[in-house]
């Protein structure tokens, strides 16, 4: 009965990390500017990448980030294989290891978290940049970098609080 | 140590992460970066994005619905105050709009009347393609929209894009049923320009920034504050005269451009289906005594056997000083590898202007 219900679960998880991934995308490459006032967007897929790769790591094996990261090239025109590149380095680097996966509180989380989108957003440049054969702009990866900074705690917390009140969906939970 | 490593390793792949398939997906990502430079993108990787915007178009297009829906919310509530002396501004506008149109339909019939004279055949225009952008990726590699209509409606690489206001960009992508435009603000848009008032030439070069600046303008510019710049048609590839912007002067002595079409938000465009214009290899050949600077494509011993109208407006261009006019900025000086022209077409091209 209990193993039904596990495995339902994982089910559930694995429809919303889906869900979650795909309007992360979506959004990143929607017109949003066409909004009054919002000209900064976060960076999701690397948040969803986070979360999930944290509450369940068996969701986000190498694979599925580089298929991520090659999406958002390709739909945001970047010479493709920069934001794959950064997302796997990133997430090798930076990812929860160990049974226990993603702690149960927030500031280590946020901390790791902040590593993780400092190490993307600098290979994403550089690489980047190689490909473009100059420099390129450093100032949207700054404002979209402050822009996930802020958006990502809120994000955490609730990430943590569905892991806290899971039964048993989560590693460690 | 090794048996640190190896249980490390075990606890990796245990959470689905192979060091392996990272090592792999990481050489196949730097492959991939090489090969898919925008400076030297090869047509096979070219279609395979063409393609992959094309299956993603319609999503998008479908996730862009809600925001436009609400897109004027804003402005709508702001506005408020102001449209009494919005209105009154239009009515006055909407009067010298009359004689604007009065003005173009006399002119227009002038011109009738000259080209019936001359024998001119003025190629016929076609209608302009009406598209809504989907996606926009304003990131730091790339300033481009994506539009949910591409070969379908007969969208090609070059077409200019222009709004209500003024030129947008150019096509750089086309897919079946979805195209990319290249912004005039991304680093790699180059686009040959002049001043309205005095055909003063420039190449107005983008840098990321929402003012691009204008490269190669000559030691003592004629260009003042305020000029309205238009497309020069120059490369062949933009019809002449296409309003771009304002110019506005820098600090440092330069030139920069506060562009038309940024007075709203790049939504619903138009492209304009403006074939390119063919090198001026084929007219040269009629006429052999015309100065051309490349000396393989002067013709042997071709009469001028040509009507007059013909001769007459080849000769024209031919009388152009080298320096001047459509001379003064040549296309072969644009910095290599960063021209929009060689990342569409491969190729550059110097066409007179009168060839549109």
């Amino acid at each position: 009965m209990r193993k039904a219900k596990d495995a339902n679960a994982i089910y559930w998880d694995l429809g919303l990390c889906v869900f979650t991934v795909l309007v992360a995308l979506i959004v990143q490459a929607a017109p949003t500017r066409l909004l009054d006032g919002v000209n900064i967007m976060p960076t999701w897929p690397l948040i969803a990448i986070f979360l999930w790769a944290g509450l369940r790591p068996s969701f986000m094996p190498p694979i599925v980030v580089f298929a991520i990261g090659l999406t958002q090239d390709l739909l945001t025109g970047a010479p493709m294989g920069v934001w794959a590149m950064s997302y796997l380095i990133a997430l090798a680097a930076f990812r929860f290891r160990g049974e226990d996966g993603m702690p149960r509180d927030l500031p280590p989380v946020l901390l790791r978290f902040l590593f993780m989108l400092l190490l993307a957003h600098t290979v994403a440049y550089l690489v980047g940049s190689w490909a473009l054969g100059q420099m390129a702009d450093l100032m949207p990866l700054i404002v979209e970098a402050t822009a996930t900074i802020l958006m990502f705690p809120l994000l955490a917390f609730l990430a943590l609080r569905r892991r806290r009140s899971g039964r048993s969906g989560f590693i460690g939970g | 140590m090794a048996s640190r490593r190896s249980s490390r390793q075990e606890s990796d792949e245990s959470a689905g992460f192979s060091p392996t398939l990272f090592i792999v997906l990481l050489v196949i990502s730097t492959v991939l970066t090489i090969f898919d430079r925008p400076a030297d993108r090869s047509d096979a990787f070219g279609s395979f994005r063409a393609g992959f915007t094309d299956i993603v178009a319609p999503i998008l297009e479908l996730a862009a619905q809600p925001i436009r829906g609400v897109k004027g919310i804003g402005p709508y509530f702001r506005n408020q105050g102001d449209l009494a002396r919005e209105n009154a501004e239009m009515r006055e506008e909407l009067i010298a709009a009359r004689g604007w149109v009065e003005l173009a339909e006399r002119q227009r019939d002038q011109i009738e009347i000259y080209e019936a004279a001359l024998n001119v055949e003025t190629p016929e225009q076609r209608p302009l393609i009406r598209a809504w952008t989907v996606a926009d990726s304003s990131g730091p590699f790339v300033h481009a929209r994506l539009i949910g209509s591409g070969r379908n409606v007969g969208i090609a690489n070059g077409y200019p894009v222009v709004n209500d206001y003024g030129l947008v960009g150019r096509i750089f992508e086309t897919g079946r049923r979805s195209a990319r435009i290249l912004l005039l603000t991304d680093i790699n848009s180059r686009i040959p320009v002049m001043a309205d008032r005095s055909n003063a030439r420039a190449i107005m070069v983008g840098d990321n920034s929402d003012y691009p600046r204008l490269d190669y303008v000559g030691r003592i510019p004629d260009i003042v504050e305020g000029d309205r710049i238009v497309t020069s048609g120059d490369d062949g590839v933009l019809p002449r005269g296409l309003p771009i912007g304002e110019a506005v002067p820098t600090r440092d002595g330069g030139w920069r451009i506060q562009l038309f079409s940024s007075q709203a938000p790049v939504d619903f465009v138009y492209v304009w289906p403006f074939d390119r214009i063919v090198g001026p290899e084929a007219d040269v050949a009629k006429v052999p005594d015309m100065p051309v600077e490349n000396s393989a494509a002067e013709p042997e011993s071709d009469p001028v056997s040509d009507s007059v109208s013909d001769s007459g407006l080849v000769a024209d261009v031919g009388a152009e000083p080298a320096g001047d006019a459509s001379g003064d900025v040549p296309l072969e000086a644009r910095p290599s590898g960063s021209g929009e022209n060689a990342r569409t077409d491969g190729e550059t091209t110097t066409v007179p202007e009168d060839g549109e």
